[in-house]
């Protein structure tokens, strides 16, 4: 996105926010169609299958919309935004008893990824490896699993990832170094 | 020189471009040095290359729809909860504004009225009669007039409970339609 664009957006996210606190419906749905994608994603890759991803993101928009009030404008709206996502999905993710994929997503249900090309053997094999990312993910605690995300994902400073998880710098560079440690471990037996 | 345990953060710092132009150059005269460490590094390396080539999962189209739905689902609820309190609100107001010349004829039957009006001491005195009599009052007219109260209760009720449908009949009638994609 060019600087001008990324200004221009700004601007009109200010405006949505402004609007969507004075009870505007379709302001709000603005910012929805501008974050769903990352939402969703950050979702997706923090609990493992597309139906729990849904309805994470469903959550977290209600929330961002419920507390719209106490959003800090000094903040990038995107960073509380998927700081919210971030936390519902580790406090899911604690939640949950027993680990297990549902049967319609081990039979992989089709996730469309952006920039997905038109040519379908590029598409299958590129699935594959999303797949395989997806599963080196899932071998990693919760609160890991989101900085990860947030690093590879977002492009998240240390300092970002501090703030959206509650952690220190130094927790996060531990955090970092440690998930990375067990993936590669990982990789290096596949 | 560095030691091993050292070095790992350092590494996993390194592919974040954290370390300054003199931590890079005292890892890597480790890693030339401990083959270990050397092998660890490589590892990351790998590692990194395949997670910054992860692409990003596109939202499905229906999630806007039903996150929007769901939306409107939660308006619609609390405005009807807000009118339903208003109505029962507005129907004791009212019941009570009918009722009110039952119990001021009341006070004045019992002659404690005029007593209240014109204050003094006598008044506290009064006033603890006042509530006796009340009781004695209420019990009555409970015994007198049970099965009109009773009557006149049930229908608030069902004036209460048709008025807030009417109410949140016209609240879905006259909401704003969901925007589609």
């Amino acid at each position: 996105m060019k600087l001008s664009e990324r200004s221009a957006r700004v601007t009109d996210e200010k405006k949505w926010i402004q609007l969507a606190l004075d009870g505007d419906q379709v302001a709000f749905g603005q910012l929805v169609t501008a974050y769903q994608t990352p939402v969703y994603n950050l979702a997706y890759r923090m609990l493992g299958n597309a139906g729990e991803a849904e309805e994470a993101a469903q959550e977290t928009f209600l929330r961002v919309y419920l507390h719209l009030h106490s959003y800090d404008s000094q903040r990038p709206f995107r960073s509380w935004l998927l700081s919210i996502a971030s936390h519902y999905c580790i406090d899911r993710l604690r939640r949950r008893r027993i680990v297990y994929l549902p049967l319609e997503d081990e039979i992989a249900a089709p996730v469309r990824m952006v920039g997905d090309s038109p040519n379908p053997e590029a598409v299958l094999v590129r699935r594959e490896q999303e797949e395989w990312v997806q599963r080196l993910l899932v071998s990693l605690p919760p609160i890991d699993r989101a900085a990860i995300t947030l690093r590879y994902w977002y492009d998240y400073s240390y300092e970002e990832i501090a703030e959206g998880l509650g952690l220190t710098v130094s927790a996060v560079k531990s955090r970092l170094y440690r998930a990375r440690r067990l993936l590669a471990k990982v990789v290096q037996r596949e | 020189m560095i030691r091993c345990e050292q070095t790992g953060e350092m590494m996993s710092a390194r592919l974040d471009g954290r370390l300054d132009s003199t931590e890079i150059a005292l890892l890597e005269e480790h890693l030339a040095a401990c083959s270990v460490c050397r092998a660890e590094w490589r590892g990351l390396q790998a590692l990194d290359r395949v997670l910054a080539s992860a692409q990003t999962v596109r939202a499905p189209v229906r999630l806007r729809v039903q996150i929007m739905a769901r939306l409107s689902r939660r308006e619609q609820a609390r405005c009807a909860i807000i009118g339903g309190m208003a109505l029962a609100l507005g129907t004791v107001a009212l019941a009570l504004l009918v009722l009110s010349p039952i119990f001021v004829g009341l006070l004045d039957v019992m002659g404690i009225a005029p007593v209240l009006i014109s204050g003094g001491l006598e008044t506290v005195t009064h006033l603890l009669a006042l509530l006796g009599a009340l009781g004695r009052a209420l019990l009555v007219m409970v015994e007198t007039f049970a099965v009109p109260l009773a009557c006149l209760g049930l229908f608030g009720l069902m004036i209460t409970l048709a008025l807030n449908g009417l109410w949140i009949g016209t609240v879905r009638h006259l909401r704003v339609g969901v925007p589609g994609d």
